[in-house]
């Protein structure tokens, strides 16, 4: 209203970059937490189990290191390939959102549609000034559409954008 | 302006009540079997010190810090347009709830509430599946100052909508759309065959009460074993080429015959109790329902309720002309807002009145007139894939388990997967107009779906790696209410056209306004 269209420029955008830093380390965090938990339990097992064979022995632990690698691996890589394909458009109409690597899907929500709006915001999100917003419609498969990954002050105005906004706009 | 409004502290006392409620029954049961098999030393837990029970306290622990982080964190806030929830201390939310979508506003207070002058509030919008907002619990006081705003914003916003609802009040006499005679009713229980459901409850009620096994005994002749050696020898006649018996077989099968045959007129039944005098009437702007012999049923439904209407119709149906129509609606403003019901609105119709019918409901469709699209030339290459690998994976298991029988299952497995494929692919087709999109689909139960554009939540396009190869795209269409039969999804189209679509029906969507 009062300061029109500073988010509603019909062009598309991409993420804030914070996100892929912000991702890799909850990714980080992911894998550590899981590779600590399956050495924890690989550890008893090899120490418990008097027979286990000499060769299985060996390869466990490798085996080990390596689905530990691959998966320090995509928790590095994975964020800056989904930051490539994911971006996102708001106009006069409403928003539109494209994400998926593989699998590819491009939603459009009506501004007319939108219900009510979170931001919300977890410890690693605030120290890199994101957020998510969520746009909740009465739609059903879509009834919930998230948006993660936008500056904060971002996701705030394109909530701003989006709401339907007092006596100017009647149903 | 900024009035921030929290929590009652009373919330941690209603919390931690909520909390024993739910852990009193587990916890005396805990105790009680405890004292009972720890009374020797045999005792399940073995020797435990005594007082322990004291120690299940801990496991509250958990739950009241949530409700403390809750409390802490929980400011309720308006702006000009809406309510602002702000929540959480380590994830934090903020939720802008805009007052035109609040449907309504439930209070709840019991006599411990009175006591501390406090309610617990629910607000409710549209939105799909989640509630929206629950405050439990907050001063008297800041609930009556969020009913004063909501429904004072509202007022000055939407002044149009109780009038219009209000106005048709004089009873009227309205064309009635739909009425199923005796014989279209019975032709109705016949084709829907709800028997089989009635059988089958039937079956289960016998079964559980044990009474199963002394009927088959009955019937059998009391050994079970002869059912299954009859089996076995209706096998040996057909692989080893042994003698077939086919007095039983006859028998057997003339009891199967009956048996449908008693399920259809079950179902007969059925339809004239449940759906006897069946009638749809259009007055003005609702489309009213009566049915019901022994339970006459009357409900209501407002036209611009309606989400999406779907046309099915069998094999059956098809060969005596009639067709089934069923609606989607989605319940508006009041008690139950977000409630989707799917609800007949013809059981049986003759073909020749479903475009009458559709007229009545949905103004300016003309089912003649549809110009039904095509999907992608290539699309057949696309269906019959997966149904090749499906049964690629069969034989092979076939092989592995029967052996040379597996020539047998390709035989066939192959052709079906081709001709289903190829008749699945040939029915499936889109339409869209101004204010509609069509989608047509299956080949043995034939459907239409039909959802008006300002109905249109969501429209979303996907590709999956094998689209993309192909350039191809879906597009699927979300309605309030959509059953996972009834939405419009749909698959194979060409990248291009996708897209185009896609544009369409959001924008047509944006610019129409949606009211429940």
């Amino acid at each position: 209203m009062s300061e029109p269209d500073s988010v509603a420029d019909g062009q598309d955008h991409s993420l804030d970059p914070r996100v892929i830093a912000m991702q890799r380390i909850t990714g980080g965090l992911f894998t550590a937490a899981i590779s600590l938990g399956s050495l924890f339990a690989l550890g008893t097992a090899l120490i418990v189990g008097d027979d286990i064979p000499g060769a299985v022995r060996v390869l466990l632990p490798v085996g080990w290191l390596v689905l530990v690698a691959l998966g320090a691996w995509q928790a590095y890589r994975w964020p800056a390939i989904h930051y490539r394909y994911t971006s996102y458009r708001v106009d006069e109409e409403g928003i539109e959102i494209r994400r998926g690597v593989y699998w590819r899907v491009v939603i459009n929500v009506p501004r007319s549609r939108v219900q009510h709006i979170d931001v919300s915001q977890g410890p690693i999100d605030r120290r890199h000034g994101l957020g998510t917003l969520v746009i909740y419609t009465a739609g059903t498969d879509h009834a919930k559409v998230e948006l993660a990954g936008l500056a904060h002050g971002r996701a705030l105005g394109i909530r701003e954008h989006l709401l339907p906004s007092g006596a100017g706009d009647a149903v | 302006m900024p009035s921030e409004q929290r929590l009652h502290p009373a919330t941690l006392l209603f919390d931690l009540a909520g909390h024993i409620k739910r852990f009193a029954v587990p916890a005396v049961l805990v105790i009680f079997g405890a004292s009972q098999s720890s009374g020797g030393p045999g005792g399940m837990f073995g020797r435990v010190p005594s007082g322990w029970e004291s120690w299940l306290l801990v496991m509250l622990v958990p739950a009241v810090i949530i409700s403390v982080a809750r409390y802490l964190s929980f400011r309720l806030s308006y702006d000009q347009d809406g309510l602002v929830i702000r929540s959480g201390l380590v994830f934090r939310n903020e939720r802008h709830v805009p007052f035109k979508r609040i449907q309504n506003i439930d209070a709840a207070q019991n006599v411990f509430h009175r006591f501390f002058g406090v309610v617990e509030v629910r607000v409710e919008t549209g939105g799909g599946k989640e509630e929206e907002a629950r405050m439990s619990v907050l001063p008297r006081a800041a609930f009556d100052e969020m009913r004063r705003r909501v429904f004072t914003e509202r007022g000055s916003v939407v002044p149009e909508q109780p009038a219009g609802d209000v106005a048709p009040a004089e009873e009227a006499v309205g064309e009635t759309l739909v009425h199923l005679s005796l014989r279209e009713l019975l032709l109705c229980g016949f084709l829907e065959n709800k028997g089989m459901v009635l059988v089958g409850a039937a079956a289960g009620v016998i079964w559980e009460s044990g009474l199963g096994n002394r009927i088959m005994g009955q019937l059998f002749g009391g050994s079970e074993a002869l059912g299954r050696s009859f089996f076995r020898e209706v096998m040996r006649g057909i692989f080893d080429g042994g003698p077939l018996p086919l007095a039983r077989m006859s028998l057997g099968l003339a009891a199967f015959i009956a048996f449908l045959g008693i399920v259809r007129i079950i179902s007969m039944a059925w339809a004239f109790l449940r759906l006897y005098d069946f009638r749809v009437t259009r007055i003005h702007e609702d489309l009213r329902t009566e049915y019901g012999l022994l339970t006459r049923v009357t409900a209501t439904v407002p036209i611009r309720r309606v989400q999406t209407i779907t046309v099915r119709a069998g094999p059956l149906h098809r060969w005596l002309k009639r067709a089934t129509v069923r609606v989607e609606t989605a319940g508006g403003a009041g008690a139950r807002s977000a409630a989707h019901v799917r609800e007949w609105l013809a059981p049986l119709i003759r073909q020749e009145n479903l475009p009458t019918l559709l007229q009545g409901v949905l103004p300016g469709f003309d089912l003649a007139a549809i110009d039904w699209q095509p999907l992608h030339p290539r699309a057949f290459a696309r269906a019959v894939k997966p149904k090749l690998i499906l049964d690629a994976i069969v034989t092979l298991v076939a092989a592995y388990t029967i052996g040379w029988g597996a020539i047998g299952v390709v035989i066939l497995l192959l052709p079906w997967s081709i001709v289903s494929a190829r008749q699945y692919v040939k029915h499936l087709a889109w339409a869209e107009s101004d204010e509609m999109v069509v989608m047509r689909s299956g080949w043995i139960w034939q459907q239409m779906t039909v959802a008006r554009v300002n109905k249109i939540q969501a429209v979303a396009m996907r590709q999956s790696p094998f689209d993309r190869r192909a350039a191809m795209a879906r597009v699927r269409v979300d309605t309030a209410g959509a059953g996972e039969f009834t939405r419009i999804d749909i698959p194979y189209l060409d990248g291009a056209v996708a897209r185009g679509l896609h544009e369409r029906l959001a924008g047509q969507a944006a610019n129409t306004a949606f009211k429940w």
